[in-house]
Parts: structure tokens; sequence; C-alpha cells
């Protein structure tokens, strides 16, 4: 069997218009990919045609040589593939408790009517998901936010609340969509200290979207930079930075660090 | 009462009267409250000091703890005294240069740290800390990868600790019988408000005789639930959170994070409650800012209600009998408003709220006193403690009568000196300054005040901070501050005069939740702090509650001019100490030209200031703040 994430030479278009032109990338150890590019590059495409929400026209996924292409994204959520957006996707009427006892729906086996009864298994069950929920809050520091409404938490917090979600599902790759978008100096630090803990601890390979090239360049082992829906260039941290093509489309000539 | 004369030989008793039939401590953890007995806590603390000595610590050496309150903080800290050993607490916030401070003089040889956060600090320190030994760490999330031969963590120590018991078996209990109730059990760092931090040490002897003080002043019970909140680094909780705990076998409860207090203290219902004012003042400020968005009905009893509360307790004050009238009204409006509010501030089982660390405005005394929580306030230093308190009733004028075991007497300067038998041995490594500051055997305080015709003690102020006008008029910037942040919009402020200045001015920093909400409700857009404290309605709505202050003051303390700093006060730029009491002369010198602006006629002022993060790297902030007139 094939390890890890394969993507291969993957079009997506949207009527006309060209979102990904046969993007391709390997992910096999665990290791934090970063996804760069000027805004409209089609990163988060690539990231919704992994996670499901987006169907390729053309090229195939693979993930632990499993075809997902066609599958559809609760069915990728079970096979451990999870992911935060960039417009943060919780229910906003319940709590974070809540919020993260749903993700893990997809990985519990009573039905409606044992739940209901809430004896033996059901009980077992449902305790057993509480502790993992308790130890993600413990893990991204929410313990004072658990029975707070979600829709009453600030943004940085329920970026947050987000990432908790993702990892409730246990996944086996997380694929993060700008989780520092709109944030501070402070909030970023927090975040990418999370993400760097939740690498270390899980050891599950990681897709990060971001706009922030100092954080990018910081915390990811590899990079792939888009422009136009093409991959434009693959590599670490160092050769990007030195990777004239890149500054050309990205960096701005000459200019940054 | 026990007579054990150590604080490890009061483990120890604990553990035989009680054993796994009693309830020690309890930590909230992954959302539920984990129960420790008193045989947990004695065989933790056996091991890991059984460890301790394992890896070198020996009689006399110093092992600092850093980390938010934790039963391994207290754990530590014991297993430090069991051994012979000097426990110095710091605080968690500190910054390097302070931590490096303690840790150089103190000698540190072991340094018992939280999380990674604590790690960190200290591993960058290491190379200037050739004394220390090992770094043991309680938390290890995100920790797994270091590869540091120093750090370890507390679990490895209690391995360590059985195998050595295996070698040397009973040699826990022989050295807690060698412990003598004179030796070193810890040293406070006092907080600095004037220059250097100087420890303060307490022998095991003054410590209990302290506590046992205390236990007098507002007495604990066996099984009473305590909630340790503020850190052992201070005195106040040294000497009542972890030595009279020990004493008369309380629960000490230990909130999930320092963010959950306020939800950890509505599960609890503690009967014991040691607080800062700040803290007592932040809960006062919340309720009033939640009603502002209750709803119509509670608004309609709140406000029908607490008048009654402030009639009643007036009375009190005053020394007069209530009339019957007002004691109906108060029990009617205790059942229909206090007893609820009680009940959702966690308040309702306590029997003594404790003020400490610094002066608690009147009206936030008056606040919690009206809707029936029994808030009392208490004199203490770093060097004794307690010094006064208000054992039965209460007034706000005075800090109450001397408290058992401290004598007080008038001295210099109206400085109020003291001594008493829990009086401490010394400051540490500092002969000099111990003998100035016990010359003649009695402490220097440093604070003026005087006695009234009761035998109360008024505290005035620190001596050196009374102010003086141009007119000659003397004011109490502290009392002034007190009573402006009480204002739910105020959440710091300085007061300030001089010699060659008329009147009193003030710089405000504004409650950036508070008054954010109060924007919002009144459509008032704005993007950070820097817009919102300049915006006229703001500055409008500060002037206000200044005007409303001003009523109760004599016409020359009035404070006439005031400006809403661009940030809130911040310890980590040392403009408050540790324990937020405000540094004045560092403010004034650091907001020098703001200061001259508030005593001229400029109507605004530019100010381009340096700040430092906490890592360490510095920015610079450049706006305009506007000159108020009241």
């Amino acid at each position: 069997m094939k390890k890890g994430l394969t993507v291969d030479k993957v079009d997506l278009a949207f009527g006309g218009v060209g979102a990904l032109c046969g993007v391709g990338l390997e992910l096999k150890e665990p290791q934090i990919l970063g996804v760069i590019g000027p805004n409209g590059a089609g990163k988060t495409c690539l990231i919704n045609c992994i996670s499901g929400f987006y169907r390729p026209q053309k090229g195939h996924i693979f993930w632990q040589g499993q075809e997902i292409t066609k599958m559809p994204p609760h069915k990728i959520a079970q096979i451990g593939i999870a992911r935060t957006f960039q417009n943060i996707a919780l229910y906003h009427g319940l709590s974070v408790l809540d919020n993260l006892m749903a993700a893990r729906h997809v990985l519990m086996k009573q039905n409606m009517f044992t739940d209901a009864i809430f004896f033996g298994w059901a009980r077992r069950e449902e305790i057993e998901h509480r502790r993992r929920v308790e130890e993600i809050i413990d893990f991204l520091e929410i313990e004072g936010i658990r029975k707070k409404i979600v829709g009453s938490l600030p943004y940085g917090q329920r970026k947050r609340v987000d990432l908790g979600r993702a990892l409730a599902l246990e996944p086996k790759i997380l694929l993060l969509d700008e989780p520092m978008a709109g944030m501070n100096v402070d909030e970023k630090e927090d975040i990418a200290r999370f993400i760097i803990d939740v690498f270390e601890f899980l050891k599950i390979p990681i897709i990060l979207v971001e706009h922030d090239m100092g954080v990018v360049m910081d915390i990811c082992d590899r990079l792939i930079v888009l422009e136009f829906g093409n991959k434009i260039a693959e590599g670490n941290p160092e050769e990007i930075k030195s990777n004239p093509k890149v500054i050309a489309a990205y960096l701005g000539a000459g200019e940054e660090r | 009462m026990t007579v054990a004369d150590t604080i490890p030989k009061l483990l120890l008793e604990n553990d035989k009267k009680y054993g796994n039939k009693k309830i020690a401590m309890r930590k909230k953890e992954f959302g539920i409250w984990n129960e420790y007995s008193w045989k947990n806590c004695y065989e933790r603390v056996k091991y890991f000091c059984l460890g301790l000595v394992s890896l070198g610590f020996g009689k006399g050496d110093k092992a600092a703890i850093i980390g938010d309150n934790d039963p391994q903080w207290f754990w530590g800290e014991w297993a430090a005294q069991a051994a012979g050993g000097v426990a110095v607490g710091l605080f968690v916030d500190s910054i390097l240069s302070e931590v490096e401070y303690i840790l150089k003089h103190c000698e540190a040889k072991f340094v018992i740290a939280k999380d990674q956060e604590q790690v960190d600090k200290i591993l960058k320190l290491k190379d200037c800390l050739p004394q220390l030994l090992k770094v043991i760490y309680w938390e290890s999330k995100g920790l797994w990868k270091y590869e540091e031969s120093l750090i370890l963590s507390w679990d490895k120590v209690e391995k360590l600790g059985r195998k050595y018991e295996e070698t040397h078996p009973g040699v826990f209990e022989e050295m807690i019988h060698t412990v003598k109730p004179d030796d070193i059990a810890f040293i406070t760092y006092t907080s600095g408000t004037t220059g250097l931090p100087k420890g303060a040490v307490h022998s095991h002897k003054t410590a209990i005789l302290c506590s046992q003080n205390q236990l007098k002043l507002y007495p604990w019970y066996s099984n009473d639930d305590y909630l340790s909140y503020l850190s052992p680094a201070w005195i106040g909780e040294q000497c009542l959170g972890m030595v009279a705990g020990l004493k008369v076998a309380a629960v000490v409860n230990f909130p999930e994070e320092p963010e959950t207090v306020t939800e950890n203290i509505k599960e609890i219902g503690p009967r014991f409650l040691l607080f800062n004012p700040r803290m007592w003042e932040n809960m006062a400020s919340t309720v009033r800012a939640k009603m502002l968005d209750a709803g119509l009905i509670q608004k309609f009893f709140y406000h029908l209600c607490l008048p009654v509360g402030y009639k009643a307790i007036n009375f009190q004050i005053e020394g007069t009998k209530t009339p019957i009238l007002w004691k109906l009204l108060c029990k009617i409006a205790d059942f229909v408003v206090f007893r609820c509010l009680r009940d959702r501030l966690g308040l309702s089982r306590l029997r003594f709220g404790i003020t400490g660390g610094g002066p608690l405005s009147p009206d936030c005394f008056r606040f919690f006193r009206a809707i029936g929580v029994p808030l009392v306030q208490e004199f203490g230093l770093s060097e004794l403690l307690p010094v006064t308190g208000h054992p039965k009733g209460f007034d706000l004028d005075s800090i109450g009568h001397v408290a058992p075991g401290a004598e007080i007497k008038i001295g210099d300067n109206n400085e109020i000196l003291i001594r008493g038998e829990g009086l401490f041995l010394g400051y540490y490594k500092n002969p000099e300054e111990t003998e100035r500051a016990c010359a003649g055997g009695w402490f220097h305080t440093g604070d003026a005040g005087n006695f009234d015709g009761q035998g109360r003690l008024i505290y005035w102020d620190r001596v050196k901070d009374l102010v003086e006008l141009s007119s000659g008029v003397k004011f109490p910037p502290q009392h002034i501050e007190g009573k402006l942040k009480f204002s739910p919009y105020i959440k710091d402020c300085m007061a300030m005069g001089g010699k060659e200045r008329a009147y009193v001015a003030a710089i405000i920093a504004i409650d950036f939740e508070v008054c954010g909400r109060w924007a919002e409700g009144h459509s008032l857009p704005y993007t950070t702090i820097i817009d919102l404290s300049q915006k006229d309605q703001i500055c409008e709505l500060i002037k206000k509650e200044i005007n409303a202050v001003n009523r109760t003051l004599p016409e020359a303390q009035q404070v006439k001019k005031f400006v809403n700093l661009y940030k809130e006060f911040d310890p980590d730029e040392a403009e408050l100490t540790r324990t937020r009491k405000l540094r004045r002369s560092f403010m004034e010198e650091r907001y020098k030209g703001l200061v001259e602006a508030l005593y001229s006629d400029q109507g605004e002022y530019a100010i381009e200031a340096p700040f430092v993060y906490r890592d360490g790297r510095t920015g610079v902030v450049k706006t305009v703040m506007k000159v108020n007139s009241v």
C-alpha cells in the first residue's frame, strides 16, 4: 500500500476560469508542508479538492493508496483527513464542548436509541469521547471557554476551537486553511506554537495554507508555491527564499527576508 | 491544636491522623475535580523529596518554584522543606530580568517550574546560573522534544525517589525529624515597589506563628474549602493556603487555569478566600457590567434592592443600631436579589473573604458588604503577617484593630512601626537593609498612619507617597485612585500632584472591554484601545465618572484634569509591580511630558512611546492624547 497523500496533476476550473492546472504534490512522511501564493492562486481550492468539497475535472488524489478524488467530504473525514476552514465552520449556537463532541460524531458507533437510554456501551463510549475532547481542550488551553457559546467568542478563540474541532476527528493528516488570518502577533504566535505541538505530539503530516511569510518560513519543513493555479516552485524554505520565480511572483523583487 | 513545630512535621501528622480518610486538595483537570487525600499528598511529597535528595539536594539548599497554583507547587515546597532546604517562590509572570536576579541572589540549586513557558525562561538563563543542577517541570506539554540534560519531569524525580527509598529505607522520616523550627523555611521576595526585590526570610517557627495568629484573627476549621488563587510566592498565600491549611487540615482547591477561577469558585463554593483588591474590584465591576446588559426585570430589582443594602450597612458603619424596619427590608432584599447574586458569584458559603496585599477602595468594600458578602480587610507584610484586621464589625476608614501576636507603634513622620512573634529573621544576604528596617527592635514599615480614638489603625499611604499641593494641602493619591477605579469604565489610574502644582490631575487607563461594550451599545465605531480611549464620547463618559467621585472629595483634593492613556497599565513594562501596585515615580518619569501637559493649557499631547513584548522585542507607538478638564 502506498503511504501518505498523493495529488496527481489535478485540474479544476469554474466555467472558463482555471483554478488549478495540473497541480501535484506528494506528502509521505510526517512533515509540515506550507502552501503559499498570492490571492487567488488556488491554495484553498487545493485544500477543498483534497477534502472533497470540490471535485477536480482531471487528475487523481490518493490517500494511503486509496483513491479519494470522488469521495464525498464526510467519507473523507472518516478516513482521517481533517481540515480547518478559512472562515470558520462551527455551530454558532452550540457551546465549545458540544462543537468538539459533535466533531467526534463520525467516530461514534452507537445509534440514537442506545444513546437515548444511555446505558452500558453508550455510556462508556460517551465518557471515552468526552475524555478525548477534554484532552484537546487542555491541549489548546481553552478551558476557560469550555461552556461558552461559540457565537459569543472573539475571532481568535473561534479559530482555536476550529482547530480543536479538526483535532477531535483523530486526524491522520491535517489541512489548515489560513489558521492565522486576521490575527495579531500574539495570537499568531500562540497558534504557531499549537501547530508545532500538534505536529510533534501526533506526528502526522500537516498542510498549512498561510499568508504570513514569517510564520510559514519558520515552521514549515517544505513549501510549494502556487500562482494562477500553477505550481511554480517546491522546496525547503531556504530554496524558496532564493528562487527567482517566487521572488518575482510573490515576495516582491528582492525585499523579503 | 497540634504541637508539630515545623512544616514537614505538620504534614506528617496530618498523614497519620487522616491518611486516606480525608481530602487535602482538589485540582480540576480535564474538566473533572480530582481529589488528593492526605496520604496521597504525603507520598507525593515523600518521593519527590527523596528524588531531589538523590539528585543532590541537601540541607540549606534553595529550590525555586515558578508556576500557577497547583498541588505540585505545594508539594514541591514541602519536599524542599522536608529535606531541610528552603523554598523560594517566583511569580508566574515575572520577566526574565526579575527571575535572573532572584535565582542568582538566592543561589537556587533546583528550579521547579510548571510548563514550557517557565522552563524556557530558566533555560535562557542557564549560562549565568552555575549553581543550578536541574530544572523540574510538572506539565510536559510542548517539552517532549527538548534535548536538554538540565530538565527533568516531575514523575521521573518521583521514580528516582522510589528507587532511593529502596536503598535508604526510612530516611525521609529521619530527615523530617532533623529539621529544626529555627531552620529557614522559605524566602519571599518583596514585590519591590522600592528598588530591587528583597528576600524576607521566614523560619518554620515564624511561619507557623504567623499562621497561628492568622487563624486567631480569622478562624478556619477542618474541612473548610479554600480556593488557592494568589501566588504562593507571596506571603499571604504562604501563611494561609500553605501553612494554615496544613494546620487545620482544610481542603485546598486549585482552579483549572487562572482564567477559569470565577467559574471554579462557583463550583467549589469556598468557605474562605484570599484575593487581592484587584480581584475583588474585578468581581464588583463584572457584576456592574453584567447588570448593564441584564433584562429589565433583573435591572429593576437590582436597582431597587441595592440601595437597601447600602442603607443597612451605613448603620453598621456608623455604629448605630439598625432599626427593625431596615432589618426587615434588608431580609427581603437579601431574599430577592442578594442571595441569588452571591450564589452567582459562588460566594454564598463564604465565611470570610479576605482582601490583602493593597488597599481596596471603600466603594468596592461597601458594595460587597451591601450584598451580604463577609468581606474583611487584612493588613500584613512580607515581614510580618497579620498586622491588623477586622474580625468583628467593620468600618471603611481604618484598616482595623491590631491583630493577635502583633504590636504597633507610631514613630517619626507618622510611620507605622511593628513587631511581633512572627516577625521575619531578616532580609536574605542583605544585613544593612535588615539593620535599617529593624532599628531599635521595631520593623519600620515605611507606611504612614495613626490610631483613632477606638484603637483602630488608619492607613494614610506610604510615608513618601503623601503628596502636597502648592496650596499646602496634602492628599492621598491611592485613596482617590481607589474611588476612581470603582467605575466599571476605569481599569487603572494614577492621581498626581506636587508642591509646584495647584491641583490634582489623573492619568486614566480605560477598561477596554467595558468601554468597548459601551461603545457598541452607543453605535460608536472604534478600532483599538488607542482609538477608543481618545473618542470624545468616551472622554465625556470618563469625565462623568470623575465628577461623581469629585463630589465625594473635599474641594482641594478634587481631580481637575485628566487624560485617557492610550493603553492599559502593564506590569511587563514595569508600570505596575507584580502584585499590581502602581509604580508612581517610574510612571511620572515615563510620562513626564504628559504630566507637564496636564499642568499646562495644552489641549492635547502627542506621544511616541517605546514598548517591549514579553520576549524582549521592542516597538514604538505614536499617538495623540486629549487633555480633558473637569
